[in-house]
């Protein structure tokens, strides 16, 4: 085993550096195609190379786009702020239509959760930066363009000077401060931005900023601000990683970005509208016409009180204006359990009236629960917990003459079992905890107590079999 | 105008979430800057977990809810919801 071990590493050891010495002569190679076409481009009456022509020709043949389109999309600059789910497939499309130079800004590295839906990234490339994961598949799509990595996430003290360089942002970011930063950074530096986002089975795009004209001029297109002046609350917020993605649909919006990219750069624009795709509806597009820039906009009105000087200088915080939810520590620590003990308690089959058998209640949506549970456990999703929250306001009340519906019923016919809450990472267990004490479930000593970490803890410190999704 | 007009209201992500449907029809006619209070009588706890980020849709129009609910200065609007029409209220999507 151990002899196997090592002779994958030795063998992972030498691809990667196979793999390096590759990409360098790659390069090398593409540097040197370059000079050479410049230098025969030179000698031609023709504006594009040859394989050009034959490359484009498709799209050059619909009227929408022609020749001049096809050379304003090579001389443009395109940013696109995000290589997930949204960057990758934007990227694609804009690098196959031959836009000149292509940005990308990312910050993380692949993850295998990754893989389902951001299509640049491979199952060998997990552990690589995005930005380079992105860019090896794209220079294997067209190596004309010029891939541009930023490998950092976004901030507000360097916003500016990267989007300076690009005529147009495309924004494929995941939380609302991102895209707050990214509007208004487009707003200052006069930047049209192709705005989309995507959550489980549905997403939004619009052409944001657009004719990109100076702040205070009513004739440009209105901003990410104009159109969701107040962020939603940040307890609301669900990541693809909480609430789920289904790849498609991410990807029908990236592709429909690297669309409206392509319009931009070469068509006049169009009336601003917002597009609500919705996977599982009918229609599954609506169009909504929106309004001119909002008169009292922060940063596009004329009376701006976000400016680049107040972005730079940190005076307008973003995470303050979104919020943010710090991991939850609600429970005291007596009120919490590691896996460890969990585990003990729950294995042990020895029950007697001075050792009741205990109750494991697991909130994580049923979805999930139905993906994996642990043996004996009971299924209470959360969103149940809480949406019974607003009609039994009644604090201490006596469950036992009015439980609510979703109490299950071995609580009150073993009223000594104790309760261990568990959910996906530790949060909404300490949510549940608090509630059923609210409900009076802990009266006569009963022990109410959450599995800290959730099952992501249980699995590294006691069952590492445990499919983590 | 008979006395069962409704209107037809479309919920996106987590305003779908939060009411448990997709859609559904409501009493017309409607004053926009009334929308929200039958909203939360309907669904407690929704104007400050959902509404107050939400855009809203009448038609297929924008609506300035600003105006509309008397925030900040603009002071246009009054929109009411007509028999028949469409309304979408839709929260911002951050993720991607």
């Amino acid at each position: 085993m151990d002899n196997l071990d090592g002779t994958c590493a030795s063998l992972r050891q030498r691809i990667t550096e196979t793999e390096a010495q590759l990409a360098r002569l790659r390069e090398e190679l593409q540097d040197a195609e370059r000079a050479a076409t410049a230098a025969k481009a030179k000698s031609t009456r023709w504006p594009m190379e040859d394989e050009e022509y034959a490359r484009y020709g498709r799209q050059m043949i619909v009227p929408q786009i022609g020749l001049p389109g096809q050379l304003k999309l090579r001389s443009s600059k395109v940013l696109i702020v995000g290589a997930g789910g949204l960057g990758c497939p934007a990227a694609l499309y804009l690098a196959g239509a031959g836009v000149g130079t292509l940005g990308l800004v990312d910050g993380d590295e692949v993850d295998v959760s990754n893989l389902h839906r951001q299509v640049l990234h491979r199952s060998a490339n997990v552990g690589k930066r995005k930005v380079d994961s992105a860019i090896e598949y794209l220079r294997e799509l067209n190596p004309h363009p010029t891939y541009i990595a930023h490998p950092a996430h976004l901030t507000p003290q360097d916003a500016p000077s990267i989007f300076a360089a690009y005529d147009l942002i495309l924004d494929c970011t995941d939380n609302p401060a991102t895209r707050y930063l990214i509007s208004d950074t487009a707003v200052l530096l006069r930047k049209p931005l192709v705005s989309a986002s995507a959550l489980r089975t549905e997403g939004q795009l619009t052409v944001l900023n657009n004719p990109p004209l100076p702040p205070g001029d009513p004739s440009g297109g209105p901003c990410y601000r104009c159109v969701f002046p107040r962020p939603p609350p940040p307890t609301s917020i669900l990541s693809c990683a909480d609430g789920g993605i289904v790849g498609p649909v991410v990807g029908t919006m990236g592709v429909l970005q690297a669309l409206e990219a392509i319009k931009v750069l070469t068509s006049p624009p169009t009336p601003p509208a917002l597009h609500i795709f919705s996977a599982y509806s009918s229609p599954l597009f609506r169009s909504i016409k929106l309004r001119s820039r909002r008169p009292t906009c922060a940063v596009c009105s004329a009376q701006p009180i976000v400016t680049l000087e107040t972005l730079q200088s940190g005076s307008t915080d973003y995470v303050f204006f979104c919020g943010s939810v710090s991991p939850e520590t609600l429970l005291g620590p007596n009120e919490r359990i590691s896996p460890q003990e969990y585990h003990k308690s729950s294995s042990s089959s020895f029950s007697s009236p001075s050792n009741p058998p205990i109750i494991t209640i697991d909130v994580r949506e049923k979805v999930q629960f139905d993906i994996c549970s642990l043996d004996n456990s009971i299924n209470v999703p959360i969103s149940t917990i809480l949406s019974s929250s607003s009609t039994n306001t009644t604090t201490n009340s006596n469950p036992d003459n009015n439980p609510p519906p979703w109490l299950p019923s071995q609580i009150t016919t073993s009223p000594t079992s104790p309760i261990y809450v568990v959910c996906r990472q530790g949060n909404d267990s300490q949510v549940a905890v608090k509630k059923l004490k609210a409900l009076g479930l802990d009266r006569g000593g009963r022990r109410i107590v959450d599995v800290m970490g959730g099952l992501r803890a249980y699995k590294r410190v006691v069952d590492p079999g445990w499919p983590e999704y | 105008m008979s006395e069962n007009a409704t209107f037809q209201i479309h919920y996106f992500s987590t305003a779908s979430a939060y009411t448990g449907k997709s859609t559904e029809r409501l009493p017309a006619p409607l004053p926009v800057a009334r929308l929200f209070d039958v909203l939360e009588e309907r669904y407690p706890g929704m104007r400050k977990a959902v509404l107050g980020s939400c855009g809203l849709s009448v038609g297929d129009e924008y609506v300035d809810l600003d105006a509309e609910l008397g925030v900040g200065q603009s002071s246009e609007g009054r929109v009411v919801i007509k028999e028949g029409e469409e309304v979408a209220v839709i929260p911002p999507v951050s993720s991607g």
